[in-house]
């Protein structure tokens, strides 16, 4: 929305010294954001008045003219398409350099070969209006004036954030802006601010009643009120000039001078306002005038209707309806029906004034995908009371703009509403301690005054407290104000935040209690990027459909989206690797290793342990955090060893002994041959796996990619199960160490020999893996295994001792695995 | 004997001195210093004297050996000239190259603000993205037919309830986690809540559907608005190490009453207005209040009793104006050339 400077002058006696850019930022401090501070005139920089002195068919365009222009300063020629120049007219000349409000920017260029110097404008070209007939043709203006003085454009207009406004219903109009600056700006509020409230219909009493009108209404709580009046005598016409500037100022479009008032009033009070031509919806029609039988009603199922854009719409039985007793004539506060409307030929007039339901119109006007400058406001639940207040300035306004036209009904006014206006009660001590800040007791009632509040504090006789009660004005009490935090708010805003004291609270400190889980991914994080030269990656929480059926994944199960925004993100993961996949490719063309990893959400179709809501009998979806880590390199063996050993130097790190399992069946995207799960502790936490060649061709992932997916919950639990490190005292005896190696098929798996060799005998404390090897010289089909065996007991243990275990252990590892010894 | 000492001392000394070639001051160690060296021979001859003297006279030697030791060592050192074999050392040379990895820019600025958040013994909690109608809107005071679910475009989960409306939503804010936390620890209370929350936006380089927020609220007796404003412009200073110039404004929230919006002067033009101000000179930072007392109640917490804040950023706002961020698709789009950065 836009505040006009001029409008807001109306009611605010502005002191000299404040310039508009302070005024922008004090709206900004105390009541609502400002966007931008624009004047007027710079809308129209580089445009000046020029007259035409000759005007010559252009030599290679039929269609094209040039005109010799005098700007004042010099003479000019300009190429010119539209057909109602003319020699001797004073016209807007855009001079090069000038930038249009559509965007354009003048610059010299040569149409068809003829030089263009600048160009004359139409009036949509300059954002005058939707004229695209031809030039603007001026009248009594100066050779060289600047097109803004000309036009005695010396507005400034503030740019109103609306969503800062979306709880002040009273914010919506220039009068209560102005409230607003009167209070923080410490100003008496003039004659025609403190008229405003003291309009009422009271004195509008028909000249001729010569129209009866009766609106019923169906459901008080989606109308709350209903107003209308008939006017007769009507003649449409353009609206003077003072009207259209306030509104083109603002951004409406001035269309006759009886829509133009309903658009005044709307934007001066906040109050939307609609007129019928009374031929089209009257129920009984005599010469003089009949009547007018308003039904305010749901639609019908089925039921239809054409609105002024010329939209036949589909009503639904929520659609709050203006009936004229037969057919719908408008959707109640949204917007008017084609059949009804005000047209050139107009003379008798109904004028709505009414109050709907904040909620019904939100969403009617979502329903119809219509957000219209009155349901915006009605949808901030409007105050009753600014129905009287607007039909009566309208009628002062029309009775101004139409001195012919005659109020021709009595004021009907059917109502049911009532508004919490409090009081609001506290203590004046809670006010203090609740902003931090002492507000001396007369700044406190100055402000709540001047904003409408009425207020009294009085010193209580039991406990000489002082007790501060608080009346809300009607126009703040449909929804803004209701409880005291409210009133504290009006007085810290107003008073200036930034002129607070701020101070740190004072509390008991304490050591705040550990999130496990958060630390552990801090810890992940930590060794992934320092240990192991991995880079994170934040990936989406949604998948899409192609890739998950490209990765041949069956996603019958997964939650899905109601709302989604595009073909990629129809679904949530329930796990991180599809992604991590494409986090691959993003980076395969220009990385040569690629080491990613994610620590992120999945979600899962099945009830999870968190409650739904308050009642606790419905939880929330099962979801978990995963660690998901990636190894993309050009050969494969290299990945899956620079994958397994990331891994392990991770968990190694987190101090967990873990294994690689081997796995019957693995995931459709993975190898089935190499994928392999992890196991802490007898318990699986997760997996590792290669992205299969299938799969490979169908993404277009060109290396190798290991992708290693973990259980950050699992990961939790153990370290819990766990408990702290203990120290174990050092052995006192020495170790010994053997060196093993041997042959063995290569189907038997480095799991067993080591368990085998491991429990082989009280003795053997550690049996470390440091050499594989496959090759000819050992035999296709076979693997040599070399191991470092620790021999350490509660004695010295002597070589002899040793010799013979180990001699043992040989002959048992030829006996359960065929292997075959190799001497060193 | 104490004489004979300090003699050939200056005489080794003397000697030593002239020497430039290693293999000469070898010879002369060993002719005085070694196992039949001169010098050897004062000190064995030591054992001659009676205690007093031995005990004295010994001392002198002992200084007088260590004193020479220390001389033909360094002596050594500058006539060798290092190592063996090597004329010549680039200093400048690297040593073997070791990869290092790279925090997500959200992790690193989302575990400062945790640190200094803890500090000041606030919990760091976590709550469920997918989240139910109830807890995203409905207990912050956002009923289902208030304006302010305009401001919010939500994502919904095609899963409807019983009674056929959709009522999952991945959430669109980290302060669902305010309530959840209420309802689990009571009053009083310290937490901040870091997470990813959700919008139904076209991506663009200035809006995702995806991005990270921190959360944070303080409950108890007598919290004020001015506690608030002081944490908030502590956080500020924490985050950009600098004091930093703040502003503050109304704003407005369901679930705060009075609500503030927190401005803080442009890091990048400095006040003075630029693109990423939009030419204003101050960025909205951060959306701040006191917890509404229906949002206190819906927690299980007396309002009577207690007041709070709570306060809400973006942290993927933040790292882009810490960092000089441009283009927000950044973030999701695991471009190393971008992660490598940080």
């Amino acid at each position: 929305m836009y505040l006009s400077l001029d409008w807001l002058r109306d009611y605010v006696d502005f002191p000299k010294s404040l310039n508009p850019e302070d005024l922008g930022d004090k709206l900004t401090m105390h009541t609502v954001e400002i966007d931008s501070v624009e004047k007027q005139a710079e809308k129209f920089e580089r445009i000046v008045l020029g007259k035409i002195l000759a005007v010559k068919q252009h030599p290679n365009a039929e269609r094209l003219q040039i005109a010799k222009v005098d700007i004042g300063s010099e003479k000019m020629d300009i190429v010119c398409g539209a057909p109602n120049i003319k020699q001797g007219q004073l016209v807007p000349v855009a001079l090069l350099g000038a930038v249009l409000p559509n965007g354009m920017e003048i610059k010299q260029t040569k149409i068809r070969g003829e030089e263009s110097n600048g160009m004359l404008c139409a009036e949509d070209e300059i954002g005058l209006g939707d004229g695209h007939s031809g030039i603007m043709i001026l009248e009594n203006g100066k050779i060289g004036q600047n097109f803004a003085d000309y036009l005695k454009l010396k507005d400034v207009l503030f740019e109103v954030d609306n969503k800062s406004i979306t709880n002040r219903p009273d914010l919506w109009g220039h009068f209560g802006m102005a409230r607003e600056v009167n209070t923080f700006l410490d100003l008496k509020p003039n004659k025609s601010f403190t008229r405003i409230n003291s309009l009422n219909v009271k004195n509008i009493t028909p000249e001729k009643e010569v129209i009866k009108i009766e609106a019923k209404i169906e459901n008080y709580d989606l109308c709350p009120r209903y107003m209308a009046l008939a006017i007769s005598n009507i003649k449409i016409e353009q609206s003077p000039e003072w009207i259209k500037k306030r509104l083109i100022a603002v951004g409406i479009r001035p269309i006759n001078n009886i829509i133009d008032v309903g658009n005044y009033v709307m934007l001066d009070l906040g109050q939307p306002m609609h007129a019928f031509d009374f031929d089209f919806i009257a129920s009984k029609k005599n010469e003089e005038g009949g009547e007018v039988r308003i039904v305010v009603r749901n639609a019908k199922p089925d039921e239809e209707m054409l609105t002024l854009d010329n939209e036949n719409r589909k009503l639904n039985k929520e659609t709050l309806l203006i009936t004229d007793g037969k057919k719908p004539i408008a959707i109640a506060g949204v917007m008017g029906g084609e059949n009804s409307g005000i047209n050139n030929d107009t003379e008798t007039i109904i004028l709505e004034s009414a109050n709907f339901n904040d909620a019904s119109i939100r969403k009617t006007s979502a329903f119809f995908g219509l957000r219209s400058e009155s349901s915006q406001r009605f949808e901030k639940s409007l105050d009753p009371n600014l129905c009287e207040i607007a039909l009566a300035k309208a009628v002062e306004l029309i009775k101004k703009l139409c001195p012919e036209a005659k109020i021709a009904s009595k004021v009907e006014d059917n109502k049911k509403f009532s508004l919490n206006q409090g009081p609001v009660i506290f203590e004046l001590d809670w006010l203090e301690k609740f902003i931090g800040h002492d507000i001396k007791e007369e700044r406190i009632i100055k402000i709540l005054s001047k904003l409408g509040f009425g207020v009294e504090i009085k010193k209580e006789k039991d406990t000489k407290k002082s007790v501060v009660s608080v009346d809300i004005p009607t126009w703040r009490a449909t929804k803004d104000i209701s409880i005291k935090e409210d009133i504290a708010e009006e007085v810290a805003r107003i008073y200036g935040y930034d002129n607070l004291n701020f101070e740190m609270p004072k509390v008991k400190i304490g050591v705040p209690k550990i999130n496990k889980a958060r630390v552990l991914e801090k810890r992940i994080r930590d060794i992934l990027s320092a240990q192991s030269a991995a880079t994170e990656v934040y990936n989406y929480s949604f998948v899409g459909e192609e890739q998950l059926k490209k990765m041949g994944i069956d996603y019958s199960n997964y939650i899905r989206l109601a709302n989604p925004i595009s073909q990629n993100h129809t679904m949530l993961r329930q796990g991180l690797s599809t992604n991590m996949i494409g986090s691959i490719m993003v980076n395969q063309a220009r990385q040569k290793e690629i080491r990613l990893f994610e620590i992120g959400g999945i979600y899962i179709n099945s009830d999870g342990n968190l409650d739904k809501d308050d009642k606790g009998e419905e939880k929330l979806p099962f979801q978990e955090k995963r660690v998901c880590l990636a190894v993309a390199e050009d050969k494969y063996a290299d990945a899956h060893n620079n994958a397994k050993a990331i891994i392990g130097s991770l968990l190694e790190t987190l101090d967990f002994k873990f294994n690689f399992l081997s796995v019957e069946t693995a995931s459709n995207w993975a190898d089935q041959k190499t994928s392999a799960q992890i196991e802490i502790d007898k318990e699986i936490i997760g997996s590792i796996n290669r992205v299969s060649k299938n799969v490979k061709n169908k993404v277009g992932l060109k290396k190798e990619a290991i992708i290693c997916e973990l259980s950050l919950n699992k990961l939790l639990d153990l370290i819990d199960k766990k408990g702290d490190l203990k120290y174990q005292e050092i052995a006192k005896y020495p170790r010994l160490i053997r060196d093993l190696a041997f042959v063995v098929n290569e189907k038997v798996l480095y799991n067993d020999i080591r368990d085998e060799i491991k429990n082989f005998h009280e003795y053997v404390k550690e049996v470390d893996l440091f050499d594989v090897y496959q090759g000819e010289k050992i035999g296709i089909g076979n693997k040599n295994l070399a191991f470092h065996v620790v021999y350490q007991a509660g004695k010295t243990l002597t070589s002899e001792e040793v010799d013979v275990i180990q001699k043992k252990l040989i002959k048992r590892l030829e006996e359960r695995f065929e292997a075959k010894i190799r001497d060193y | 004997m104490e004489k004979e000492i300090l003699k050939i001392k200056e005489e080794i000394l003397a000697k030593a001195k002239k020497i430039k070639d290693p293999k000469f001051l070898r010879d002369l160690e060993t002719k005085y210093m070694g196992r039949k060296g001169e010098f050897t021979k004062i000190l064995r001859s030591l054992s001659k004297l009676n205690d007093e003297d031995k005990k004295k006279v010994g001392r002198l030697a002992n200084t007088v050996k260590r004193e020479i030791a220390l001389v033909f060592t360094e002596l050594k050192n500058t006539l060798e000239g290092g190592e063996k074999g090597e004329s010549f050392v680039d200093v400048t040379l690297p040593g073997i190259k070791m990869e290092r990895g790279h925090k997500h820019p959200i992790s690193l600025l989302t575990s400062d603000l945790e640190d200094i958040f803890t500090s000041m013994g606030f919990m760091v909690l976590d709550g469920p993205e997918l989240e139910s109608d109830f807890f995203n809107f409905e207990a912050l005071n956002i009923p289902k037919t208030h304006p302010a679910r305009d401001m919010q475009d939500t994502f919904y989960i095609d899963k409807p309830n019983k009674n056929g409306e959709l009522d999952l939503v991945m959430r669109t804010q980290t302060s669902p986690v305010q309530i959840r936390a209420m309802r689990e620890y009571g009053a009083p209370l310290k937490c901040v809540v870091p997470g990813r929350v959700f919008r139904n936006e076209a991506i663009d380089a200035v809006h995702d559907t995806t991005f990270d927020q921190f959360e944070g609220f303080m409950i108890g007796d007598d919290i004020s608005l001015c506690n608030l404003i002081a944490v908030l412009k502590e956080m500020l200073s924490g985050v950009f190490k600098q004091e930093v110039k703040v502003r503050v404004r109304p704003g407005y929230f369901p679930f705060v009453e009075p609500g503030i919006e927190v401005d803080m002067s442009c890091t990048i033009c400095g006040g003075s207005g630029c693109p990423s101000c939009k030419q204003v000179g101050w960025l909205e930072m951060i959306g701040a209040g006191m917890i509404h007392p229906k949002v206190l109640e819906y927690g299980g917490i007396d309002s009577k009793k207690y007041s709070g804040f709570a306060f809400g950023m973006g942290v993927t706002r933040l790292a882009m104006m810490k960092y000089g961020i441009d283009d927000i698709r950044l973030f999701n789009g695991s471009d190393m050339k971008f992660l490598k950065q940080f």
